[in-house]
């Protein structure tokens, strides 16, 4: 049944008994016409994971670590998006297999065009909530929308390593000037809105809080200003990102603890400075959207300069916080002044705004001038080179 | 060519030696001798003159990096220093009694070329005194109507001093760009 002229894919199964290993096995050689063989994993091409199985998560957080340039191919009976995988949906259909194979092959460098992501990890939360907090740009399918692939291609060329930090969203199209506008999250509707909550109440009652949900728990100290969770940036990233139900909500509460007794025991290399944490939990669920409570029609401005040099660095970051120091402008008055992308403006200033560094302006006299366009300096060629020389060291 | 330069100051042990010595091209010439007066509290050597760096840029042009001498008594050489500088870097130490005081001084004896350029503040010795904090030092500044860049920096880290420079460009142009 192998097709003429036309060498086996070497594939490796994981996630499956003995009974469905055997059953895809065949299910290759005979329906799928011979497109790849089951080879074992240190020989395989591609690796396929029954992305139902129990410990599924983990397979796939494994395969990433042992042969992060191998593609993955999932098999779900829901259907999947997650970044840097094939899918195909179960019931598996032979055509859509070997149509989702040949591609993979046909690809010659498939992972160059997808930004390194975290695992799915064993969250305890639904797999509908896992793919919604997974940046769909990045995902392909059997079915890929042109569109989405045409963008994330181009998205990852021109911002590099940068769409890492603030992840992807497909459902946006930020060069619409509508959906624009509409580029919002709601802190509340994510672990961050929780955090910021548990922490003014840290610190309002002078008491170490800790904040118990679906995940795990993060202890909150407001003397010292940290946190502590055992978990790495990966998994926040990936968490932070998950809008919450009200499961989730039904399953949060807040516990005052005592400091001394709550540090016993806590691996020193888990805490964290509290605005650090905050930082980055707010830049992975902005994803380049802008907070709910900022109306994208008013200027806002910087109270001072964040401390950049313990923050994770976003795109244009500083000459954002520079332009808004001199004077206050709306966030699309930023990103046209600057010449830079919406997203990058809008995670700047949810940043900001959950460490209340940033204001919106209210009083209608604001509004009254546009504010001058800053002249660039008589001596900007020469400072581009000092900056060239300082980020090329 | 024009020579253009960066002044690094603050008080002593602060870390412009070092500062200076973690993005210069070459190794700084150093002025230190033995500390002799008040100065041996703090460390065993002190800069005496000034220090010196330079960063090479692409055409050939250099970036003159210069450190004031820590001690008030050499305060005389801070504006011949300042003289032709881009702007200010001001290091201040943590650890020391009043570093807000430190701060107020410095800013107030380099006012006018401040107020020509720009300034760009770190505070050194964080990790080891967390107090007062970057956000205390920002409410100080804002009764001096100013809103200066200000970060925790490690001075032997070149990735902070070279944020901070990099701030102190941005606060001079905003719309400055990058390769």
């Amino acid at each position: 049944m192998k097709r003429q002229g036309l060498v086996s894919i070497k594939v490796a199964l994981y996630g499956m008994d003995p009974r469905s290993h055997k059953t895809m096995e065949l299910y290759l050689k005979g329906p799928c016409r011979g497109i790849a063989e089951v080879v074992p994993e240190a020989d395989a091409e591609i690796d396929i994971i029954d992305a139902d199985f129990a410990t599924a998560g983990e397979i796939l957080q494994t395969r990433r670590q042992q042969t992060p340039e191998r593609p993955i191919l999932l098999l779900s009976l829901e259907f999947l998006k997650i970044e840097n995988t094939y899918f195909v949906q179960k019931p598996v259909n032979a055509e859509q297999l070997t149509a989702v194979l040949s591609k993979i092959v046909s690809s010659k460098k498939p992972k160059q065009l997808i930004e390194p992501e975290q695992p799915v990890t064993t969250l305890g939360v639904s797999p509908a909530a896992i793919q919604d907090a997974i940046p769909q740009e990045n995902t392909d399918t059997a079915n890929p929308s042109p569109k989405a692939t045409k963008s994330r291609k181009t998205f990852a060329n021109n911002e590099g390593g940068y769409t890492a930090f603030l992840g992807t969203l497909s459902d946006i199209d930020f060069s619409d000037p509508e959906q624009l506008q509409r580029a919002s999250f709601d802190a509340k509707s994510h672990l961050l809105g929780y955090v910021l909550s548990a922490f003014k109440v840290a610190c309002h009652q002078g008491k170490t809080q800790q904040l118990n949900s679906i995940w795990k728990p993060i202890l909150i100290f407001p003397d010292t200003r940290q946190i502590w969770l055992d978990a790495d940036d990966k998994q926040l990233r990936v968490f932070a990102g998950i809008e919450q139900n009200h499961t989730f909500a039904g399953k949060i509460s807040l516990l005052a603890v005592d400091a001394a007794i709550s540090k016993i025991g806590l691996a020193a290399d888990k805490f964290q400075d509290i605005d650090v944490f905050i930082w980055k939990l707010t830049i992975w669920t902005s994803k380049g959207r802008f907070p709910a409570s900022i109306n994208l029609q008013q200027a806002v401005y910087l109270k001072h300069w964040p401390n950049f040099t313990r923050l994770l660095l976003t795109p244009d970051a500083m000459r954002i916080a520079a332009l808004l120091l001199k004077d206050p402008r709306t966030p699309l008055q930023l990103a046209n002044l600057l010449n830079i992308k919406p997203q990058y403006v809008f995670a700047f200033i949810s940043a900001c705004n959950s460490l209340d560094i940033l204001g919106q302006c209210q009083r209608s006299a604001d509004f009254m001038v546009v504010p001058e366009v800053p002249k660039p300096s008589k001596k900007q060629n020469l400072f581009s080179k000092i900056l060239n020389k300082l980020r090329g060291d | 060519m024009s020579q253009y330069k960066i002044i690094f100051t603050g008080p002593v042990g602060a870390g412009k030696t070092t500062a200076i010595s973690s993005i210069s091209d070459a190794p700084p010439v150093k002025t230190d001798a033995a500390a002799s007066d008040m100065t041996k509290n703090r460390k065993s050597s002190t800069t005496v003159a000034m220090d010196y760096g330079v960063m090479n840029l692409e055409g050939g042009e250099k970036i003159h990096l210069y450190g004031t001498p820590g001690q008030e008594r050499f305060d005389f050489m801070w504006d011949i220093l300042t003289n032709g500088g881009i702007g200010l870097v001001l290091l201040l130490d943590n650890t020391r009694a009043d570093p807000f005081q430190d701060m107020r001084f410095f800013l107030e004896a380099f006012d006018k070329f401040i107020a020509n350029t720009a300034v760009a503040i770190g505070v050194t010795q964080m990790d080891v005194s967390s107090k007062p904090s970057i956000t205390e030092y920002h409410q100080q500044l804002q009764t001096l109507g100013l809103k200066p860049p200000v970060f925790s920096v490690d001075a032997r880290e070149h990735n902070d001093v070279s944020l901070l420079v990099q701030s102190l460009l941005y606060s001079l142009d905003p719309g400055l760009v990058g390769e």
